[in-house]
């Protein structure tokens, strides 16, 4: 049975489409067959993050309008197999997805694939409630700040009584991806905590990313920042995609490097 | 002075209820003087209202009522299968009270029919405690409150087992009891019954209001900041108060 996974986090910026980049290669590499769509209508960013913008002919505008197949508007990941892109329309606006289109499109893919990744825009209209609309389960990309912790828990609220699980009386899993994650800022009282995050929030927490430079160079070079295992991001991302497949791992990343190692692994939640 | 010499008022009052369940004379006489014996001091010319869940004759009405007063009960009204007694309750000087209207028509105005007058002689008018169909059950929410979002409990108590998150607001016509964090908004009573609390496990709250009465955030903060806490109204002023 496919699974639907909506990306979302009420605020922009905060990281939805690397995280939906990074979580949907880490799921084809695992195995699982995993189509990521960009949501996005208008605006456009998944294929430029996973670097096959000039591999765009049709979208998902033109599958929902019966324009083209979705055979032939799919993208092939080149670097990672098991993967493939739905990219969104440039030149349409959200209003172009419709609850019945997108359901088709939904329920083609689900034939053929084991994970759906949804990319969905920011804020909390037509384009957001579309992204989420169908979800089994919801990724919450949220930013150690106020403003981001805010809007994210208006999105958990619009998900819990918006989405077609509400409706039907279900409910959608949650997940909290705390992306951008300064452990010296967080000491300096600059940034709210985990633990602060997750107290608000109160849903699982399924990783937290560390801010890293790391992370605008994969985006700029069109590469998920998941692919560079050197960097903490991307092993921080590969922990929340076996998390997310049910594996217990331990959260890395929390204290500040200048702590010494062993007080990293005692001292970590 | 004033040339008036009373005034009508309505009033309520707790009283004990006694149900007569089954009326064997000896039986009973034997089981009521035990249930005084073992609370005297309570029991000494308590009102009583009696409850007939069973159908009694005039005789074994009398009766009942005679073993009443021989225990230092003072029996007042009667309910319950009260069909045939009519007379017999009003001769003992007792009110009939299984009328429900009986409440009502006690505050509304004096007039002169006999259950009333016979209540006026007891002095103290007596209203049915509300029977639990009247009740109207608590709203019980289990899931966080979000941001942007309301719930409303109209008529009844609102519970909720879980945050009120910054920008949500809960409302009842009754009390609000959050076994979490209040970081919202809280609005208690909000038909304007001033006898609305609302409870809450931890106080971060924007805005708590009873009856139209508010306090912002600021006010909040300076009495049991994160506490457990109860906001209640007296004298039109909202007091907050921690809860141990």
């Amino acid at each position: 049975m496919a699974k639907i996974i909506v990306v979302t986090s009420g605020k922009g910026g905060v990281g939805k489409t690397t995280s939906s980049a990074a979580i949907s290669t880490g799921l084809a590499l695992s195995g699982h067959k995993t189509v990521v769509i960009d949501f996005d209508v208008g605006l456009r960013n998944l294929d430029l993050i996973m670097g096959c913008e000039r591999r765009v002919v049709y979208d998902f505008v033109n599958v929902i309008n019966k324009e083209a197949s979705l055979t032939q508007a799919l993208i092939k990941d080149k670097r990672t197999k098991n993967l493939f892109i739905l990219p969104a329309s440039q030149t349409r606006d959200k209003d172009a997805l419709t609850i019945d289109g997108v359901q088709a499109v939904l329920d083609e893919l689900k034939k053929e694939f084991e994970f759906i990744i949804c990319d969905s825009p920011a804020g909390i209209e037509q384009g957001a409630q579309m992204a989420l609309y169908f979800a089994d389960e919801a990724i919450v990309v949220t930013n150690p700040e106020v403003s981001s912790v805010r809007d994210s828990d208006r999105i958990l609220g619009i998900l819990q009584s918006k989405s077609m699980r509400a409706e039907q009386g279900k409910s959608v899993k949650e997940h909290l991806l705390l992306t951008r994650y300064n452990p010296t800022r967080v000491e300096s009282a600059e940034m709210l905590s985990v633990a602060d995050v997750e107290e608000i929030l109160a849903i699982p927490l399924l990783g937290v990313i560390p801010e890293s430079e790391s992370v605008l160079k994969a985006s700029n070079q069109g590469q998920p920042v998941i692919l560079d295992e050197e960097a903490n991001a991307g092993q921080a991302y590969a922990d929340a995609v076996k998390r997310l497949l049910g594996e217990t791992v331990e959260h890395r990343f929390l204290e500040a490097e200048k702590k010494g190692f062993f007080q990293r692994l005692l001292g970590g939640k | 002075m004033t040339d008036t010499c009373f005034r009508m008022k309505g009033t309520t009052l707790t009283s004990i209820v006694l149900e007569v369940i089954g009326f064997e004379p000896d039986k009973f006489e034997s089981q009521l003087a035990d249930k005084v014996a073992s609370a005297p001091q309570f029991f000494t010319r308590s009102s009583l209202i009696l409850h007939l869940a069973t159908g009694l004759s005039a005789t074994e009405f009398e009766l009942l009522v005679a073993l009443c007063r021989k225990f230092n009960l003072q029996p007042m009204a009667v309910r319950g299968e009260t069909e045939g007694l009519k007379n017999t309750i009003n001769d003992l000087g007792l009110a009939d009270v299984s009328q429900s209207k009986f409440t009502e028509s006690t505050l509304k105005s004096p007039s002169s029919s006999e259950t009333e007058e016979a209540v006026a002689a007891q002095k103290t008018p007596v209203s049915k405690p509300p029977s639990a169909a009247q009740l109207k059950p608590a709203k019980v929410v289990s899931r966080p409150v979000r941001s942007g979002q309301q719930v409303y409990a109209e008529g009844s108590d609102l519970v909720i087992t879980a945050a009120v998150s910054e920008g949500a607001e809960v409302l009842a016509d009754g009390n609000i009891h959050i076994y979490g964090t209040l970081r919202g908004r809280a609005l208690a009573g909000v038909k304007g019954n001033a006898q609305a609390r609302v409870f809450c496990q931890s106080l971060d709250a924007e805005l708590v209001s009873i009856a139209g009465q508010f306090i912002m955030h600021d006010k909040v903060k300076a009495a049991c900041w994160k506490q457990p806490a109860q906001i209640y109204l007296e004298e039109d002023t909202l007091r907050i108060e921690p809860i141990a």
